[in-house]
């Protein structure tokens, strides 16, 4: 009994044991301080009706027009600005914290230095303030009061010469003022004016022979490597590139290695100081293989160097991007939005026919469609653009679709860039949209796009009306006409003309007519009043017709007849054909002071059809006696003054 | 050649789904699809009168049918265009085998005007046969005989079964050409000349067919199915020359395994894909610089660099940082340290207790040993003290230490009068 009964417990023991084996306590999850909130983020979706968060808080100052949208996120922005400008520069006045638990980044920032004696320390505290003159000043002070400083300090004052080309750093702007310049120029293919406005920042400065940096990299008796990295970088930065490779040359002699970042900056030379593709390749190739000697591991910004270095070999960067991302692969570095920028720039020129390589850009969107990419390099912001520039020269709506759907996967819409490159890129979306879709689908996007995320121009919109056209939508105009009005292209001469020529061309039906009319006259308001400081739209005598023409057909005469009357005020002359088309309107009518009135305009403006109405009127109307005389004198007139 | 007769009977079997939605309305649909076991037939090797139901049925449609017939060639025709390695026997095999069935039920009604029909559409199949470059399949062999049979007995009962009806066929053909027909003969060896080695296969096509006239009557009716047989053998045949046969064996699997028979996903752009998929430029040839555990040299790391910072500013500047909704926006402030952590487990705001443990906290007579008394009122009052701490989740440890030494400060200072209370 007790023998069975211990069996049974050792039983229940082994299967308790055994259990107890199965038990796996889970790791404790860490959550960031952010996880809930991203969690309730991840729920909000964009309502396409709602314009930018940011513009929000005030229904006045929702934008409306793409202006407005620049005006009001750059005084938002330079509002931030000026409180941090005053708050960095009276700090005495800012010395009271309310917060509790204390809040250091509301106050002010101590903008001078506060160890005055010459010492390493203030030193370290001029460079922490990037304080060039200053720190340069001190380090000369200290070398001639014979107080060593250290390696590593040093090495941190080279950094801050480098980096800012021994100058003293401007005042630190946030990231929107920068855009000021460039976002000016929105109907242009804008581009070229961005990437100017960049090349002539970096320009500003150029490398100084015997500058600070290389006097105070003299002194050192025994530079490291990041003593050369620093050197190396800041002739890379502006521009010494040549100096660059034999300071290089120099670290080598100096039995030393050089570091990841150095060779990034070199790569980075290497295209400027070589001619010839083959040579530049060559160059990039020993370079790497130098990296490979000196057990120096590239990373990311390695591989985007190279890339980037590729753009500028021609044809040997078509034949080497793909072998470089498989090396850099087989080390188990992934490309980044960047990498593939570079490389649909390699195999997308633009301007460039392009001749069977619409699949580069298919194998790109086959490797990035549906992953989320984190920024890792500052031309990741470049990609999509680039895709959807080269969707738009290839006129490939698909990838198109594709390149949108990558934007909406994770945090990529980060990636899309400032509110600049943003513009760009629905710029370009939209008119490939224009250009290859059916009315249906562009008018779904439309709605979608516009004006949530992106105020079109005038160009888009004419694509838009041309779109119209071609799906015999018309109806839909005097819609687009209120969203043109709230766009701001209200007063754009060439698109309401056009706006003006669709509505006229064809006769639509009643209803349609109606609205016609209605939007007819509101175009009309628009040439009477122009805005305060916006440029008046003068008519035309086609404009002037088109009207004319509308508001006939939907039977508005009275209308009709003022315009009319506007031909003579603006001295344009109507055609023969719209006055037959208003007589023809005025005889269903059968007003005919009227239409005497209106052979008596063509006879003021001598238009050589008078006769001809004037026939039609005597044949087609009842005439009194006085108005036949009267029609005969015109008849007499005209024959004369033929 | 077993692989194309697949093709083409996959084909017209798509033929005919496509002409039920387009054409047919819905009645018919049943009817038609009866048709697939037919043509399905010959190649799996089952006996061909299954389905003999569905002829006899067909009857019905015979009209449409014959109004099917001159369409379907045509589709044929497109279908092959797409088809990559369609070759131009299918078209002639998909005529005859369209024929074959649309011949029989349109011959079954007495109308020598129908008979006419048919054999006008017979000339005109003739044609395009002569017109396509000549190769000869089972089926078609069967055909010239079995067609001017049926012909010429209309008044077959239905319900006979198209295995017998191939018998009939056969035999008539044999006897038709007691010896073979010599445009036969010449069919055979053009169908062979399209084979890598044509001798062989010249040769087995003519002992397939001499087979036919050797067998007794009676016996051949026995295994009529041999036809099946026949295919298959000619498929050893093919198979083992042609090349290109092992193209596209996994539609042939799930051609057998499938029940439709028929895979309509696989389409061309499918297979322009897998090739796609395979010359993937980002699979290329590496450059075989570095080698992949490259171990790196430790250099001194000093923390990150001004170029570091620089780095990230501009990454920062490059991308949208701007928030999408409020919650963004509270994610941004809190990261700026501005915004109290929304809290994310019991212990937020613990940041200064987060180090002391509970214990700490619950058991405080260690606080209360030397200064206090044993026992007594004074120390009775102190355990009520350390009791009530114990439970206050408000203060902090070090506040309740300066609880405990409040006290002990207090009673120190009324020492006297506790003396004196002798308590």
């Amino acid at each position: 009994m007790a023998s069975s009964c211990s069996q049974a417990l050792r039983h229940h023991v082994c299967k308790s044991s055994r259990i107890l084996q199965e038990i796996v306590i889970p790791k404790k999850k860490t959550w960031s301080k952010e996880a809930v909130l991203q969690a309730l983020a991840s729920t909000v979706n964009r309502d396409p009706t709602a314009s930018d968060y940011r513009f929000q808080d005030d229904p006045y100052l929702t934008p409306k027009t793409s202006s407005e949208f620049k005006l009001f996120s750059l005084s938002q922005e330079s509002g931030r600005n000026a409180a941090k400008y005053f708050i960095s520069t009276y700090p005495k006045y800012f010395q009271k914290d309310y917060a509790q638990p204390h809040i250091p980044c509301l106050m002010p920032e101590t903008l001078e230095a506060q160890i005055e004696e010459v010492s390493e320390a203030a030193l370290i505290e001029r460079i922490q303030m990037r304080k060039v003159k200053a720190a340069v000043d001190l380090y000369d002070q200290l070398q001639q009061a014979g107080t060593p400083v250290s390696l590593d300090v040093t090495n941190q004052l080279l950094d801050l010469i480098c980096f800012y080309g021994d100058c003293d750093p401007a005042q630190e702007n946030v990231p929107e003022q920068r855009n000021e310049e460039t976002e000016d120029v929105q109907d242009e293919p804008q581009t070229k004016k961005g990437r100017a406005s960049k090349a002539s920042d970096k320009l500003k400065a150029a490398w100084k022979e015997n500058n600070n940096a290389e006097r105070i990299f003299a002194l050192l008796s025994e530079p490291n490597t990041h003593s050369y990295s620093a050197l190396i970088r800041g002739m890379v930065k502006y521009g010494a590139y040549s100096k660059a490779f034999s300071t290089y040359t120099d670290l080598l002699n100096n039995q030393l290695k050089a570091d990841v970042s150095t060779f990034n900056a070199l790569i980075t030379a290497a295209p400027e100081v070589k001619e010839k593709y083959n040579e530049k390749w060559e160059l990039i190739v020993d370079l790497l293989k130098q990296m490979a000697e000196q057990k120096v591991k590239p990373n990311l910004l390695t591989l985007n160097a190279v890339l980037k270095a590729l753009r500028r070999c021609g044809t040997v960067g078509k034949s080497q991007a793909f072998p470089v991302i498989s090396e850099m692969r087989a080390l188990s570095i992934d490309p980044s939005l960047a990498s593939y920028n570079h490389l649909l720039s390699i195999f997308y020129k633009p301007g460039a026919p392009f001749q069977g390589q619409t699949d580069i850009l298919q194998e790109v969107m086959n490797e990035v469609s549906g992953k989320s990419f984190t920024p890792q390099d500052p031309d990741d912001a470049q990609f999509f653009i680039t895709a959807v520039r080269i969707c738009l020269d290839t006129k490939d709506i698909e990838q198109a679709y594709r390149v949108h759907e990558l934007l909406g996967v994770g945090e990529n819409w980060r990636l899309l860039g400032n509110d600049f490159q943003q513009n760009i890129y629905h710029a370009r979306f939209f008119s490939l949209l224009c250009m290859m879709e059916n009315i249906d689908v562009v008018l779904k996007w439309y709605r979608d796009l516009v004006p949530s995320v992106y105020y079109p121009s005038s160009n888009v919109m004419r694509d838009l009306l041309q779109v119209l056209d071609t799906d015999n939508r018309l109806d839909l105009i005097p819609q687009i006409w209120k969203d043109l009005k709230q766009l701001g292209h209200g007063n754009r001469q060439t698109l309401v003309e056009e706006l003006l020529t669709l509505m006229a061309r064809e006769k639509q039906n009643q209803e349609v007519q109606e609205t016609f009319a209605e939007c007819a006259l509101d175009i009309k308001k628009m040439y009477d009043t122009g805005d305060r400081g916006k440029v008046m739209m003068s008519w035309t005598a086609g404009s002037l017709s088109d009207l004319v023409s509308v508001l006939l057909a939907a039977q508005r005469r009275q209308d009709a007849w003022e315009i009319l009357k506007l031909f003579k005020t603006h001295n344009r002359v109507p055609s023969e054909e719209l006055l037959d088309k208003f007589l023809t309107c005025i005889k269903e009518s059968g007003d005919v002071n009227q239409a005497l009135e209106l052979v008596q305009i063509s006879a003021g403006f001598c238009l050589p059809g008078t006769p001809k109405l004037i026939q039609r009127v005597q044949q087609e109307f009842l005439l009194s006696e006085q108005q036949k005389s009267m029609l005969s004198d015109l008849e007499i007139q005209t024959f004369n003054s033929d | 050649m077993y692989r194309r007769l697949l093709i083409n009977i996959y084909q017209v079997r798509n033929g005919l789904i496509h002409t039920q939605n387009t054409r047919l309305p819905s009645t018919k649909c049943k009817e038609r699809e009866s048709f697939a076991p037919v043509i399905w037939a010959p190649c799996t090797a089952r006996p061909l009168g299954t389905s003999s139901i569905s002829f006899s049925e067909n009857k019905e449609n015979s009209t449409s049918l014959s109004e099917d017939k001159e369409k379907r060639p045509e589709e044929n025709e497109a279908k092959e265009e797409v088809n990559t390695d369609g070759q131009k026997s299918t078209e002639i095999s998909n005529a005859t085998l369209t024929l074959q069935l649309e011949t029989e039920p349109v011959d079954k009604p007495e109308d020598s005007k129908q008979v006419e029909k048919t054999k006008s559409g017979k000339e005109s199949l003739l044609e395009l046969l002569g017109a396509m470059k000549v190769e000869v399949t089972t089926v078609r062999k069967i055909r010239p005989s079995k067609t001017p049979r049926m012909s010429e007995r209309p008044d077959q009962e239905p319900m006979e079964s198209t295995h017998s009806m191939f018998q009939h066929a056969t035999a008539k053909g044999s006897q038709q050409q007691g010896t073979l027909n010599p445009a036969l003969v010449a069919a055979v060896s053009a169908a062979a000349s399209t084979l890598p080695n044509r001798h062989q296969a010249e040769s087995e096509l003519l002992k397939q067919l001499r087979k036919h006239e050797a067998v007794p009557d009676t016996q051949r009716r026995a295994d009529g199915q041999n036809i099946g047989h026949i295919i298959a053998d000619m498929k050893v045949g093919g198979r083992k020359t042609n090349g290109r046969s092992s193209a596209r064996p996994t539609s042939q699997i799930r051609f057998d395994d499938d029940g439709k028979g028929y895979t309509q996903d696989r389409g061309i752009t499918g297979e322009l894909d897998a090739v796609r998929r395979r010359k993937s430029p980002f699979t290329s040839k590496r450059l075989n610089i570095f080698t992949a555990g490259m171990e790196q040299d430790t250099l001194s790391v000093l923390g990150p660099t001004l170029w570091d910072i620089d780095l990230a500013n501009q990454i920062v500047q490059a991308t949208n940082q701007a928030p999408r909704n409020g919650f963004e926006e509270m994610i941004q402030w809190t990261k700026e340290g501005k915004l109290w952590q929304y809290p994310i487990n019991n212990e937020a705001g613990l940041e200064e207790e987060a180090s002391v443990p509970f214990h700490e906290h619950v058991f405080l007579e260690k606080h209360l040993d030397e200064s206090f008394p044993r026992q007594g009122p004074v120390r009775h009052f102190m355990e009520l003290v350390i009791t009530g701490l114990a439970k206050n989740h408000h203060l902090t440890v070090q506040q309740k230490k300066e609880h405990i030494d409040w006290f002990r400060d207090y009673f120190r200072q009324k020492d006297d009068v506790l003396k004196e209370a002798e308590a």
